[in-house]
């Protein structure tokens, strides 16, 4: 039964006072999305070991050409500050030591799913593409496949698929980095 | 499609801090329900006059029996602080200054909604009977009904009434605090 209730939002900048003041701390592990402080489910190995890859391949294959960021924040609009597993940014000298990335910044956003694919897909595929995240790759461990975002249009990835085994593909940003699924999932 | 996301609760604790630390200011007209920190509704003119009517009422008819606190805080657990509109509580010669009431405290509480209704008569109404509230009074601007929820077992309210137009009724914790409807909506 749909009940009315608003939810008071909390803008990012209130987020960031939360911590500073203690309420979140550093081992809550919790993102804001639209204004919601969400809590992210517990790391199991599947998931520690895909980020890991994905942590070691992508060093490996951007030199200069990008920041790997793991698990960190980026600031999407006033509401959103989600922690992608991965993200590959653009360089900055200060490697974003003063401002976290923003969505210009993001060249390729990548989330391993195991019990948030559905979240995943939806309402996280629907923020990136929104604020215009290039691409966004969902590693889904449960179903064993990578699944691609690209063409953000009107709020929608207009291009969505799961990649197929042993394909060649690359961020559109960053053609050189090229991969596939086996390198990702192992 | 159903879509699994897990909300940071937010003890009492914590909310209280967040208040400490300006990020929730005076304006903010919030509650928090059960973790989360939701927005109340502005309050329009008639229920502004109803929680006047009815704290008036009770402080002529209640006397020193009980302490009437109007749309101030209560906290009935660890994640819950709600701000009524009427609360009677036990008289205590501090006034509550060392702590906010809790539901061993309170001897009514009384909601008055519009657009709020069907989560004052359901969410809430669940919430207060688990957290031990003994009556809950819902004044409903929708169709001027007032409907009495008593004797909270296992989490529901076991007798639910509509109290029949002009006929006296108190809270069962304060006989002689006697009101009618037309004390109420005039």
């Amino acid at each position: 039964m749909a009940v009315e209730v608003t939810r008071r939002r909390f803008t990012a900048d209130e987020y960031q006072q939360m911590g500073r003041a203690g309420i979140l701390r550093e081992d809550d592990r919790v993102e804001l999305i639209d204004g919601e402080v969400l809590a992210m489910s517990p790391i199991g190995p599947p998931h520690i070991g895909s980020v890991n890859r994905l942590n070691h391949l992508f060093a490996r294959l951007v030199g200069d050409a990008a920041i790997v960021q793991v698990q960190l924040p980026v600031r999407l609009d006033a509401y959103s500050e989600p922690q992608p597993d991965l993200a590959l940014l653009r360089p900055r000298a200060d490697f974003y030591g003063t401002a976290a990335a923003g969505p210009d910044d993001v060249l390729l956003a990548i989330e391993v799913a195991q019990s948030s694919l559905a979240y995943d897909r939806k309402v996280k595929a629907a923020l990136y593409a929104r604020r215009g995240i290039a691409e966004y790759w969902i590693v889904d461990l449960n179903g064993g496949e990578v699944i691609r975002h690209a063409d953000p249009v009107d709020g929608r990835y207009r291009r969505v698929a799961a990649v197929p085994n042993d394909h060649e593909f690359a961020p559109s940003l960053l053609p050189g980095c090229v991969v596939t699924t086996r390198d990702i999932l192992g | 499609m159903a879509v699994e996301v897990t909300r940071r609760r937010f003890t009492a604790d914590e909310y209280q801090q967040m208040g400490r630390a300006g990020i929730l200011r005076e304006g903010d007209r919030v509650e928090l329900n059960d973790g989360e920190i939701v927005t109340m509704t502005p309050i329009g003119p008639r229920h502004g006059a109803i929680v006047d009517r009815l704290s008036r009422a009770f402080f002529t008819n209640a006397g020193d029996a009980a302490i009437v606190r109007t749309q101030g805080a209560v906290r009935l657990n660890a994640f819950t602080e709600p701000q009524p509109d009427v609360v009677l509580l036990r008289r205590r010669d501090d006034f509550y200054e060392s702590a906010h009431p809790g539901p061993d405290d309170i001897l009514l509480v009384v909601e008055v909604a519009e657009s709020s209704i069907r989560y004052d008569s359901t969410v809430k109404a669940a919430l207060y009977a688990r957290l031990g509230v003994v009556e809950y009074w819902l004044v409903d601007l929708n169709t001027d009904a007032i409907t009495r929820y008593l004797e909270p077992v296992d989490g529901i309210y076991r007798r639910v009434t509509v109290v029949p137009p002009h006929e006296p009724f108190a809270p069962t914790l304060l006989p002689e605090c006697v009101v009618t409807t037309r004390d109420v909506l005039g």
